[in-house]
C-alpha cells in the first residue's frame, strides 16, 4: 500500500495484476458493457490511491477493501444513471470458467466465495445474486420475483449470516 | 432508529440492497454505535468477498496501462505542489469563504427569512447578490493560492423542504493529496423552523452519510444563519447535502451542481 500511495508504477501494476480482472469482472456483471467495466476499473484504482492512507489492514483484507470500493462505485453508478438497463442476470455458476489464469491469492478468494455461496439454499443464493451482482434492492427483487418483501429480507439476512460465517477465520493478507 | 432496527437492515446494507432513503438512517446510526458498526463491518467484508465468485473476464490489454496512467497523472498533479502549501491554502480558503458568506449573509439571511420577500426589488437584489457570491467564489478558486492543483471544488445551493424554511449553500473541496473539506452555510432559517434542534448536517455519498456538523440553538445568529465545517479523508462522490432536524425531518437539501477546478499555479 505504501507503493500505491507513492504512485509506484510497480505497485500499481502488481495490484492491477492481482485484482484488475476480478474488479473488471464485477463491473461488467453489474454495468453490462466492457466500456463501463473498464471505466469502473480505472475509477476503482484511482479511488484506492486516493484512499490508500485510510486502508487499515487490521480491519480487513486488501482484496475485500478493493472489492467494496468496486461494488459501491458500480451500484452508485447503476442507481444514478436513471433508465440504465441492467445486464441480463447470469448466475454465478453459469458463468464460463477460465481456470489457471489467476494468481493464487485470487483463486483462493474465488474458492472461498464459491464455498460461501454453496452454503446457501437455492432460494437464498438466488436473492444474494440478484442483490449483489445485479444491484437490485430488496423491494425490486420482491416485485420482480413476486415474493413478499418480508421474505426477501429474511432470506437475505439468513444468507449473509452464512456468508459471514464462511468468511470467519480467513487469513489476513 | 435503534440498534435492533438497524441490525435488521445490515445484511441489505452490506449487499447494497437498501434504497438511499432506507440506508440513510442506518448510515446515521453507525458512526455512533460501535457494536452495530462492528457487525456492519463484518457483513460488508463478507459481501465484498462474494465479488470474487465470478469467473474472471479479460479486459482489453490496454486497460492496465490506462489504470497506471490514470494514477500516475493524479500523482504528478499532486507532486507539482508542496503539501504544506496546500494545507495552509486550504485553511485560507475556508477563512475566505466564511468571511465572504458573512459579508453577504446579512442581506441574504433577511431575504431568506422572508422579511424582504414582499419586495420584487429586494428579490432582484438577492438574485444579483447570489450570483455575485458565486462569481466571487469562482474567482477565489481560480487563483493559485488555494489548495492542490488537482483540487476540485463543488458548490451546492440548499433549498428548504418547506416554503420559507430558509436556504443556504455548501462547498466541498476534494483533493488527492491532502484532506478534503466541507463547509455548509445554513441561512435564513426562521425561528419557527428551529424548534427541533440540533440540526444535523450531513453529506451523502458512495459510502453512506458523513456528519459535517450539528447546529444547536447557540449556533444560529439573529438571521437564522449558521456555518459548520469539517475536514475529511475522502469526499469523492459525496454530492448531496442533507440537513435534518432532531426528529429526522429534512429541513434543507441540495446537490453539488456547480463544479470548479482550482487553476494550475504558475510553474
Amino acid at each position: 500500500m505504501e507503493g500505491l500511495l507513492a504512485g509506484s508504477d510497480d505497485a500499481i501494476r502488481a495490484l492491477y495484476a492481482r485484482y484488475g480482472r476480478p474488479i473488471y469482472s464485477l463491473g461488467y456483471r453489474l454495468l453490462g458493457t466492457r466500456e463501463s467495466a473498464e471505466e469502473l476499473t480505472q475509477d476503482v484504482f484511482l479511488t484506492a490511491w486516493r484512499k490508500a492512507a485510510r486502508f487499515d489492514p487490521t480491519r480487513g483484507r486488501l482484496s475485500t477493501w478493493l472489492m467494496t470500493i468496486a461494488h459501491n462505485l458500480a451500484v452508485d453508478r447503476l442507481r444514478r444513471e436513471t433508465g440504465v438497463s441492467r445486464p441480463t442476470l447470469v448466475l454465478v455458476d453459469e458463468v464460463p470458467d477460465a481456470p489457471g489464469l489467476d494468481e493464487e491469492a485470487v483463486l483462493i478468494e474465488r474458492d472461498a466465495a464459491l464455498r460461501a455461496l454453496s452454503s446457501l439454499t437455492e432460494a437464498e443464493r438466488r436473492l444474494v445474486v440478484r442483490a449483489y451482482f445485479r444491484g437490485m434492492t430488496a423491494r425490486e427483487i420482491a416485485e420482480t420475483d413476486g415474493i413478499p418483501l418480508g421474505t426477501v429480507k429474511t432470506r437475505l439476512r439468513s444468507a449473509m449470516i452464512k456468508v459471514r460465517k464462511a468468511n470467519e477465520g480467513k487469513d489476513e493478507l | 432508529m435503534n440498534c435492533t432496527t438497524v441490525r435488521d437492515r445490515l445484511a441489505e446494507h452490506a449487499l447494497g440492497a437498501l434504497p438511499p432513503r432506507e440506508a440513510d438512517p442506518v448510515d446515521r446510526h453507525l458512526p455512533w454505535c460501535a457494536a452495530c458498526r462492528k457487525e456492519a463491518g463484518e457483513l460488508h467484508r463478507a459481501s465484498a468477498s462474494l465479488g470474487f465468485a465470478l469467473a474472471p473476464l479479460d479486459p482489453s490489454p490496454e486497460l492496465e496501462d490506462r489504470v497506471a496512467d490514470t494514477v500516475h497523472a493524479a500523482v504528478a498533479r499532486r507532486d507539482r505542489r508542496p503539501q504544506s502549501n496546500g494545507r495552509r491554502s486550504r485553511l485560507a480558503l475556508v477563512a475566505a469563504f466564511a468571511a465572504m458568506l458573512a459579508v453577504l449573509g446579512t442581506g441574504w439571511g433577511a431575504v431568506m427569512a422572508g422579511r424582504a420577500e414582499r419586495s420584487d426589488e429586494a428579490a432582484k437584489r438577492q438574485a444579483i447578490m447570489s450570483q455575485s457570491a458565486v462569481e466571487r467564489f469562482q474567482d477565489l478558486l481560480n487563483t493559485a493560492e488555494f489548495g492542490d492543483v488537482d483540487d476540485e471544488a463543488f458548490i451546492a445551493t440548499l433549498t428548504p423542504a418547506n416554503p420559507g424554511g430558509g436556504g443556504g449553500s455548501a462547498l466541498t473541496v476534494v483533493s488527492p493529496s491532502i484532506t478534503d473539506m466541507a463547509i455548509v452555510l445554513v441561512n435564513g432559517v426562521p425561528p419557527e423552523a428551529r424548534v427541533s434542534l440540533p440540526f444535523a448536517v450531513r453529506l451523502r455519498g458512495p459510502e453512506g452519510a458523513l456528519m459535517v456538523g450539528r447546529i444547536d440553538k447557540d449556533g444560529f445568529d439573529d438571521d437564522g444563519a449558521a456555518i459548520v465545517m469539517r475536514e475529511f479523508l475522502d469526499l469523492v462522490g459525496y454530492d448531496t447535502v442533507i440537513v435534518r432536524d432532531a426528529d429526522g425531518r429534512v429541513v434543507l437539501h441540495g446537490e453539488m451542481e456547480t463544479r470548479a477546478t482550482v487553476a494550475s499555479p504558475t510553474p
